[in-house]
């Protein structure tokens, strides 16, 4: 016996043309955690499905067990103890907790009718697994993220898996939950099973895994023990870069400051919240979940409304009542998914640019094509986003000028002030660099930014003051060399 | 973990609102009416329009578990009825007995409902745009290939009698007297088995699993394809069988018949607790809100409103039908 649960050997794998795995090596052992870790696109979700039989590789060999296995099928895959766990969880909604749980062995013993006696005896066999207690008759659509994929654990169980694969399954899940989830994790892992991860959290990688493998542009760069591994160089093999912490120097802080807010208050949100903001500035505005930053955040841009204190922009009291009004002010908001989501992917680059400017561009409620493509290509010059063509579709562009898109799809509209809530969630590493590094370059080239954001790290690297907030005040504020992680933490629990 | 009470399960369900919506109906209508409702004629009436009505809802709850539309119903059964009834007029069959009409309308169903599954299955497609489609073309074939004609005084014999089977007469106050049709037998019979294929059987789980989540249903080992296929050839077969009992009833048949029956059919599946996306839904629900409409329109004479307004009713119903089906699901999938 090898000490290797699951090997593999110069996977290859081409989609009509597209070399998605190119001659990878796997292997998992008995009893850890191994992480699949790599950008999108990088090839993991293929050898995940070549493993439990969704696709057939083209070239290569499979061990299980140290037995060569010549052609996986889903079936085959489950009989050797190979489960997977899929993002969407595979699930029912409507069914109850019973039947999700029962159902994949009821269709694998080949039963025509229905015993429930029989179904509830298998779902808590399931249940006791893992020691897992809940409501049997509840249906599932109405369980926690985190219930649903406990419950989808249990299913797995049911069928002696050896080897366990998640995909991505801390990605809807909040920081408790994770710690909730890990937990049953290393339980698995002590009862002697296998468990597959696959991420690209690197926090994460280095929390839960025994073993990692990183895959770019479908080969593998790094198969090995997380242990004595760097942070920097795991980064550097998921990316293919060096990912520096290039801090942020401002260069041309204004004298006056276009924002003064001032004893700013909403009821049960925040209160006595005061602070100005200069051009040239980046400004982070932290604090945990529910410590009323997301609230200050949308009372800047209209979409809250303080019940007590002032707003002055450039000097001047002015009532954000409405986000028209805010833009009016020239005040720009990137809500949280927008960076990752607020692209139409079929649509032209320029037509997405000019999205929010219509109305700008249009003569009397008509537009001209002329207009759109010569306003969009000074977007495309002044970001150096990388197309020879405007005309294209945005999803001809990498993650990273995408991203340059959205944002210049709110300067489009001349902004004094950005806010930028949340700029990089789910946002892969070599992405997050880019668009931190348009953000330096904005800053310097004179705009206000306020960055909203609860990772730490980010705020470190992008802002040249932090104000961190605790259940709706203001407890600290630091400048330059004194923002530091662990500085905001002291403060910020 | 807090272990939820039947009550609490019961109070979640849309098919307890419904009943109590009917029961409401019926007490309100009662009143209004002057005590008309409860004479034993109109309560006979209102069980024997639901016969037909209550069959082909059957069919249409088995199609919407599964998250799918079936728009041919009632172009199936017509055109199974119509060409059953044909050929056993021209062949003298039917005389004493009714079985061989029967057998003739269920095949054909089943022959029609099968090219809906080949179809369905085959190529992953719209099912209420697919059956839109062979909608039009069965009623195409029987007005143009087959050129099926009306057949109303020259029906046969057997299928007439099993129309006019009678369990008992019944008499109202004012003297009026109605008999109990012997067919609702078959719906009583079509509800408990239909009930009994989706909760007690893997195909009936297989539907549910299909209209909850497809994928996952796959990924299950659920055989999708085999599934549906097998789902719309019994669907058209019970259309066939349905359509049989309309002419029965009706003491004709008429190709033109259930012209636009699926309009009222679908929302009242789904009145009943039916999700318009698939896994939800109850025979008793369905039962309950076959119910509810056989109940206004037969009512409607008797509160005095004009027989004109059934379609503002049916229209309401709709509306409201849709209303919950969506909110429910809303609340479902958060």
């Amino acid at each position: 016996m090898s000490e290797y649960l699951l090997q593999m050997k110069g996977i290859d794998k081409n989609f009509s043309g597209v070399h998605a795995l190119d001659h990878v090596d796997f292997a998992v052992r008995p009893g850890r955690v191994m992480c699949l870790a790599g950008e999108n696109g990088c090839g993991k979700s293929t050898l995940v499905k070549i493993i439990s039989g969704v696709y057939t590789k083209d070239e290569g060999e499979v061990y299980f067990e140290d037995k060569l296995v010549e052609h996986i099928t889903p079936a085959e895959a489950t009989r050797l103890g190979i489960q997977v766990i899929y993002q969407d969880l595979s699930i029912f909604p409507n069914l109850t907790v019973m039947e999700n749980l029962a159902i994949n062995s009821e269709i694998t013993a080949n039963r025509k009718l229905v015993n429930r006696k029989r179904w509830e005896a298998t779902a808590k066999e399931a249940l006791s697994k893992i020691g897992y207690d809940i409501d049997l008759n509840a249906k599932m659509g109405q369980l926690s993220v985190a219930d649903k994929q406990l419950v989808a654990i249990c299913r797995a169980l049911l069928f002696n898996a050896k080897l366990i694969i998640m995909d991505e399954p801390t990605t809807a899940l909040t920081k408790k939950e994770v710690d909730a989830l890990f937990k049953t994790v290393r339980q698995l892992k002590d009862s002697g099973i296998a468990i597959m991860f696959i991420g690209h959290k690197i926090e994460e990688i280095f929390e839960i895994a025994d073993d990692v493998c990183v895959m770019r542009n479908g080969k593998n760069v790094f198969l090995g023990e997380t242990k004595g591994l760097e942070r920097k160089d795991l980064i550097y093999y998921m990316t293919g870069r060096e990912i520096n912490d290039d801090f942020f120097v401002p260069e041309n802080i204004s004298e006056k400051p276009v924002l003064e807010v001032e004893h700013l208050g909403l009821k049960n949100k925040f209160e006595d919240v005061s602070f100005d903001l200069r051009k040239g500035e980046i400004l982070g505005i932290t604090g945990l979940l529910g410590s009323g930053r997301t609230e200050l955040a949308l009372a800047l841009f209209g979409l809250e409304h303080p019940s007590e204190g002032t707003i002055k922009i450039n000097g001047k009291e002015e009532k954000i009542t409405s986000p028209i009004k805010a833009q009016n002010l020239k005040i720009g908001y990137v809500p949280e998914d927008r960076l990752t989501e607020g692209l139409c992917m079929e649509q032209p680059i320029a037509d997405n640019i000019e999205l929010a400017s219509l109305k700008r561009l249009s003569k009397g409620g008509i537009l001209k094509k002329k207009d759109i493509l010569a306003d969009a290509q000074k977007w495309v010059d002044t970001f150096k986003i990388k197309t020879d063509d405007a005309r294209k579709k945005a999803n001809t562009l990498s993650g990273g000028n995408q991203q340059k898109i959205v944002l210049s799809k709110w300067l489009a509209n001349d902004l004094d002030i950005l806010i930028l809530n949340g700029p990089t969630v789910g946002v892969d590493i070599g992405a997050k660099q880019d668009i931190h590094h348009l953000v330096h370059e904005l800053a310097n080239e004179g705009l206000a930014v306020i960055i909203i954001s609860d990772d730490l790290a980010e705020v470190v690297v992008n802002c040249s003051r932090v104000v961190v907030m605790k259940a709706g005040k203001i407890v600290g504020e630091m400048t330059g060399k004194d923002i530091t992680e662990d500085n905001i933490r002291e403060i910020i629990m | 973990m807090k272990k939820s009470t039947a009550l609490q399960r019961l109070l979640k369900r849309t098919e307890f609102y419904i009943f109590l919506v009917l029961i409401a109906l019926i007490i309100v209508i009662q009143a209004v009416s002057g005590g008309q409702l409860l004479e034993p004629n109109i309560v006979v009436t209102i069980l024997r329009t639901m016969v037909v009505d209550g069959l082909f809802a059957l069919g249409c709850l088995l199609v919407m578990v599964s998250g799918g539309f079936d728009m041919s119903f009632p172009a199936i059964a017509a055109l199974s009825y119509s060409l059953a009834t044909t050929i056993c007029l021209n062949n003298g069959w039917c005389q004493t007995t009714a079985w061989a009409g029967f057998a003739l309308s269920i095949i054909f169903g089943a022959v029609l409902g099968m090219l809906n599954g080949v179809i369905i299955s085959n190529f992953a497609l719209n099912t209420m745009l697919v059956t839109l489609g062979t909608q039009t073309f069965f009623t195409g074939l029987s007005m143009g290939l087959f050129e099926l004609k009306e057949i109303t005084s020259t029906l046969p014999k057997g299928l007439r009698a099993l129309g006019e089977w009678s369990l008992f007469e019944v008499q109202s106050s004012a003297g009026l007297s109605a008999s109990m049709t012997g067919l609702f037998i078959f719906l009583i019979i079509a509800a408990i088995a239909t009930s009994f294929v989706l909760n007690k059987t893997m195909f009936g789980r297989a539907l549910y699993a299909i209209g909850g989540n497809e994928v996952s249903a796959e990924r299950a080992g659920f055989n999708v394809k085999k599934t549906k296929f097998i789902l719309y050839t019994v669907v058209g077969a019970m259309a066939g069988f349905t359509g049989m009992i309309r002419v029965c009833m009706a003491r004709q048949s008429i190709p033109k018949a259930l012209v636009n029956k699926e309009m009222t059919i679908i929302p009242a599946v789904i009145l009943g607790g039916a999700s318009i996306y698939g896994g939800e839904g109850s025979v008793f629900g369905t039962m309950t809100a076959i119910g509810i409409i056989s109940l206004v329109s037969n009512s409607m004479l008797l509160v005095g409103i004009d027989t004109y307004w059934e379609k503002f009713f049916n229209g309401l119903i709709i509306l409201i039908g849709i209303t919950i089906s969506s909110l429910q699901a809303k609340r479902n999938r958060r």
